[in-house]
């Protein structure tokens, strides 16, 4: 978009570092990143370059349900990423650490930093991670910082609540990282990558400009493939002898000792969760995965817990090939700030600060892919809003990172808000291989990808409209009915397809799976069309800002005052506010209708 | 400008009030229902035409009077068309039924009004008076809508609801979790547990078919003293020699129920025993079976015979009379010849006189009973009928929905396309009973599963 940029970090060397296990994509998320890539983010192509093992989940299930995951070499994904931003023009990248906010009015205009250094912008992205007045807890030891090894944002806080904006507690946790010499892989069954790796970038529509990639040990620079020379993931499990050093120790845990006053997620539990919550379950998988090419290193998923270093090393020692494992990093949860993402509006400015941006872990979520597509978002429409251009929304109905911001600035949330396909209501047609086709408008409109990429993706959109007319027109050779059926029934129930034009058998795998998977799944897809088109009509319809809410004739006042709180941006965000019902909806259409109707008087 | 994508229908007279009934469909698609129902031959706009309604299966179901408007000409300002039957309300439900099986939608409380009033584009003023109207259609619609679910209807619905989030939880665990160490799927549990669901589901919509009222009729219980005539009054408003009559007191010793069609109305018309004042022990069982029946009813006749001065009624019965509930009938009427009557009933009762051997003040009778019995429906006016058939509409596509998810779990079908069925379902529940979030859903799936590594 060329705008003058700054970006600020307390430290350099940690851009893109992964808190968490070096894991890119699994459900939603792997969807998640191929959106991204449609957008021009980074992060598929980071990924794509840097990534050690490769896998299709629910490879078995249809199309729509399958995502790709990576495992990452933790030090080469961030090394590269800052390369990439190092040769990003208009873009400066600075090392000090913000210490508070500068406002004029109720509107932000820089920030202050510990350096005593200055800066003004008109836009200002918060993206603060764990790191504001971050808290890591293991057993009763405590320590202040956002991630192990690094500082915590204390008094950025304080300017934030300062200007209005609420903030709320949060927790997280990561499992302990062992040395993969000490472990006995003999005892633990291999998990392979893929033969074939599902990439996440569209390489197909992508300049070959961006491939380059930073070295690593073992590999070769030229001719360096992505998915080859894959490394494999071991699994084991936790014995009865794990569950019982829990159950014993379980007061010392900082969860369970009342230490943690912010919420965890459910899906990501601590061991202690795990045995307490589902005490029948007599044993819990675990999967050790390797952090890079260039250490040994390993990180324990599944072995997340706050209990002191030394209930740690026994339980980590109670386990299959881990009977001698030497702890490098010990497991910590840590408590964070988080600003409720009620408080934006759908371009992720905040409604209290005009020209503030939040996006990431700052706003309730947890994950790369949740924060990174925000940080896109955000840093589009922190753009938009410098030059006072409509912002860029992406519906539920388009892509997840719409369902994503649609939940959190309506919904909110009160456990830390990471993805799932079952959150959206069109899953169907967010299948991953259609991410750019479904976005191809919103590229086009805010000038997200180059000219050349654009005119790619447009071609590829023609020829699958293309050919998925040509099927459904060409009657099958041999009985009732077009391709389309014959394709469908093979695809629903068996039997054979169809033989295709060798024009189509030319084209890329890519494009033949997308055109088989809309033809194959045309009636479940349409019902979803349906749906949306059902619902478009309110999805269009903007809320003036400034409609009082508590003054609407007819409107309920259970109802009013929950708008007044969300403070929807359209009438189809309204509508899914919970105590809003459709009689609601039409007196403000009727409203809205009328106000607009007078202006043109 | 907003402009419409999908075509509404509802009843547009309250259910019966007139002679006929008026089906009313508003929206882009009118000329291809009318396409569908009456032929290919374009109606002409403005013009009443006559001609049979067949519905889906071919079956005429009445002889109607249709009307197409083309828009902006017209109520809506969109294409409307307005079908008129005769004013049974079965003839129109079933009409409405027949429109929404062909895939319409029902109206939403208000929606006439407000798209009548969007195409119209009109002033402050006057938008406020449409959101005003707005308001309160909706306001008893939903009280309406409310007091079914406050009652059995959304019990049931609450347990279907609850049973089906369990079965999606089920299946999306293995959609989103695939990597977790999930049990086995158990397909089995699912299967049983959405046959109970659709079990519930079609239990539900028998239940609820043309709404209770309809169905049972309100009830009107005769009561009165032995002899004064109550078996006649049931045989001349049914029209026949239901009940034995004679010049004996305590003829009727048991109820006698029949049905009754007055007006748009279905009356459960019950004879019982005389209230005889000293009862022989026999006679005591049937009164207090009387007593019962008057304690349950929507209705009451007591019937008093005029020549004779007005009896008291049991305590248990007296304090539940009252003018919104009772109407008192001064029978014999012809044989006081002029005289006033010597019955008086008590004051703020409404009284009627009137002849059971000559008929005479029965249209009367009619005509104020049919009075009595508006007041008994909450459901008056176009957007309240919509929700009963609505309620029907949404519990239909939850069937269907539920019925295509157990062909897929049976056949092994793909998991994704059977949670979409099962939401599917899931959907027209919360279109009666408000929305779902689907956090209710991720409160069971994380309840049942041990999730997260
Ligand atoms: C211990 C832990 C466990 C986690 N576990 C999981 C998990 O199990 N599953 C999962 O999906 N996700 C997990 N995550 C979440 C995932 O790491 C984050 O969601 C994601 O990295 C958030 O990205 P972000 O860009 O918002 O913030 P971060 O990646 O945290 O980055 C924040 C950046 O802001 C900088 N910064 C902060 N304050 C200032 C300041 N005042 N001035 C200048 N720079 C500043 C920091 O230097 C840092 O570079 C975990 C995170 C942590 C810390
Ligand atoms: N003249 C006249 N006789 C009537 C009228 N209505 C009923 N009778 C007569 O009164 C007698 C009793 O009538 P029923 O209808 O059997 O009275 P009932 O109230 O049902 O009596 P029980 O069942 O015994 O309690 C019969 O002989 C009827 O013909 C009326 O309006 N005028
Ligand atoms: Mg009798």
């Amino acid at each position: 978009m060329g705008a003058s940029t700054l970006l600020l970090t307390g430290n350099i060397d940690t851009i893109a570092q992964m808190s968490c296990n070096p894991a890119i994509g699994g459900q939603a998320k792997g969807q998640m990143v191929r959106e991204i890539d449609a957008l021009g983010g980074e992060m598929g192509i980071n990924t794509d370059l840097t990534g050690i093992q490769f896998r299709l989940l629910n490879e078995s299930k249809g199309p729509a349900v399958q995502s790709p995951r990576a495992q990452c070499d933790k030090k080469a994904y961030q090394f590269r990423l800052k390369h990439t931003l190092e040769l990003q023009s208009n873009l400066q990248v600075f090392q000090a650490t913000v210490t508070e906010l500068v406002f004029t009015g109720q509107k932000v205009t820089g920030v202050r930093t510990n350096l005593d250094i200055e800066f003004s912008g008109v836009t200002v992205v918060v993206t603060t991670g764990t790191f504001l007045r971050g808290l890591m807890h293991i057993g009763q030891n405590k320590n202040e910082g956002g991630r192990l090894g690094d500082f915590s944002s204390k008094t950025l806080s304080a300017s934030l609540i300062k200007a209005g904006v609420k903030l709320h507690r949060l927790k997280t946790g990561t499992p302990p990282r062992l040395l993969g010499r000490s472990l006995n892989f003999s005892k633990m069954e291999e998990q392979r990558g893929d033969a074939s790796p599902t990439l996440f970038a569209f390489h197909d529509t992508r300049d070959p400009a961006g491939l380059f990639h930073v070295e690593q040990n073992g590999e070769q620079y030229i001719g360096w493939q992505p998915g080859s020379h894959q490394v494999s993931c071991w699994m084991t499990h936790t014995t009865p002898e794990t569950a019982q050093l829990v159950r014993d120790n379980l007061h010392k845990s900082a969860m369970y000792s009342g230490e943690i006053e912010g919420v965890g997620p459910r899906y990501c539990p601590s061991i202690e969760d795990k045995f307490v919550r589902f005490a029948d379950k007599p044993r819990h998988l675990l999967f050790l995965e390797p952090e890079g090419r260039s250490t040994n290193e390993y990180y324990v998923n599944g072995l997340s817990t706050s209990l002191p270093f030394d209930i740690q090393l026994e339980m980590v020692h109670s386990i299959p090939g881990l009977e001698n494992a030497q702890l490098l990093r010990p497991a910590y949860a840590v408590e964070y700030d988080f600003a409720p993402p009620t408080q934006l509006y759908p371009s992720l400015e905040s409604r209290k600060v005009e020209n503030l941006f939040f996006a990431g872990q700052i706003n309730g979520t947890s994950g790369y892919e949740e924060a990174a597509s925000q940080g896109l978002i955000a840093g589009v429409n922190a753009v938009h809003k410098v030059r006072r251009e409509e912002p860029l929304i992406i519906g539920r109905h388009e892509a997840y990172i719409g369902v994503l911001i649609d939940d959190l600035v309506t919904k909110g949330t009160n456990e830390p808000y990471r993805m799932f396909t079952s959150r959206a209501e069109y899953r169907l047609l967010f299948n991953h291989g259609s991410a750019e086709l479904r976005l191809l408008h919103h590229a086009k409109a805010h000038s997200l990808v180059s000219s050349t990429r654009l005119a790619r993706i447009e071609e590829k959109k023609r020829q699958t409209d293309y050919w998925i007319t040509f099927f459904e027109t060409h009657k099958a050779p041999a009985g009732q009915g077009t391709l389309g059926d014959v394709i469908r029934s093979s695809t629903m129930g068996g039997g054979a397809m169809p033989e295709f034009p060798v024009e189509f058998s030319s084209q890329s795998e890519a494009l033949r799976q997308e055109v088989m998977y809309r033809v194959g799944y045309q009636g479940y897809l349409a019902r979803e069309q349906r749906q949306i088109k059902k619902l478009s009509q309110i999805e269009k319809i903007k809320i003036p800002p400034s409609i009082d809410f508590m003054q609407v004739r007819g409107l309920r006042k259970e109802c009013a005052i929950k708008l007044s709180a969300t403070k929807p941006y359209t009438l189809g965000q309204a509508s899914r506010i919970s105590g809003v019902n459709p009689s609601d909806i039409s007196i403000l259409m009727v409203l809205i209708e009328a106000s607009r109707g007078g202006a043109k008087r | 400008m907003f402009r419409s994508t999908d075509t509404i229908v509802a009843l547009a007279t309250p259910m019966g009030a007139s002679a006929i009934a008026v089906v009313r469909a508003s929206g882009p698609d009118c000329t291809a229902l009318a396409a569908a129902i009456f032929g290919p031959t374009p109606l002409p706009p403005r013009l009443a035409c006559h001609t049979d309604y067949r519905d889906l299966k071919g079956l005429i179901l009445d002889d109607v009077l249709v009307t197409f408007f083309k828009g902006p000409h017209s109520y809506t300002g969109e294409d409307l068309l307005e079908i008129s039957s005769h004013g049974n309300p079965f003839i129109s439900q079933l009409i409405l039924n027949d429109i929404l099986a062909r895939g319409f939608r029902a109206a939403e409380p208000g929606e006439f009004t407000r798209r009548a009033f969007l195409s119209g584009r009109m002033d402050l003023s006057q938008a406020e008076a449409v959101m005003d109207l707005i308001y309160a259609r909706s306001e008893r619609a939903l009280a309406a809508a409310n007091q079914q679910l406050r009652g059995s209807l959304g019990r049931h619905l609450g347990k279907l609801t609850e049973n089906l989030l369990r079965v999606l939880a089920h299946v999306e665990a293995y959609i989103d979790f695939p990597d977790e160490d999930l049990p086995p799927e158990d397909r089995h549990f699912a299967q049983e547990e959405l046959a109970s669901v659709l079990r519930g589901t079609e239990r539900l919509l028998a239940t609820h078919h043309y709404g209770e009222l309809l169905r049972e009729g309100i009830k009107t219980v005769i009561i009165g003293e032995p002899n004064v005539g109550k078996s006649s009054l049931l045989n001349r408003l049914v029209g026949y020699d239901r009940a034995l009559v004679s010049t004996e007191p305590g003829t009727t010793r048991d109820f006698i129920e029949e049905r009754l069609i007055l007006g748009p109305h279905c009356l459960r018309l019950i004879d019982t025993a005389g209230l005889n004042s000293s009862p022989a022990v026999i006679e005591k069982l049937g009164i207090e079976k009387t007593v019962e029946r008057a304690a349950e009813a929507d209705l009451i006749l007591w019937v008093l015979d005029a020549t004779l001065p007005c009896p008291t009624l049991p305590t248990s019965i007296m304090p539940r009379l009252n003018s919104a509930n009772t109407l008192v009938l001064l029978n014999k009427h012809d044989l006081l010849a002029d005289h006033p009557p010597t019955a008086k009933p008590p004051e703020g009762l409404p009284a009627l006189p009137l002849s059971a051997l000559t008929g005479e003040g029965f249209e009367t009778l009619a005509t104020t009973i049919i009075q009595h019995a508006e007041a008994f429906r909450l459901d008056r006016g176009e957007d309240v009928i919509a929700i009963n058939s609505r309620h029907a509409d949404a519990l239909r596509r939850a069937r269907e929905g539920l019925i295509t998810a157990q062909t897929k779990l049976i056949n092994q079908g793909p998991v994704e396309l059977l949670s979409s069925d099962l939401r599917s379902a899931l959907d027209a529940f919360g279109e009666i009973a408000g929305k779902i979030d689907n956090e209710r859903m991720l409160d069971h799936l994380f309840a049942a599963f041990c999730i997260g590594k």
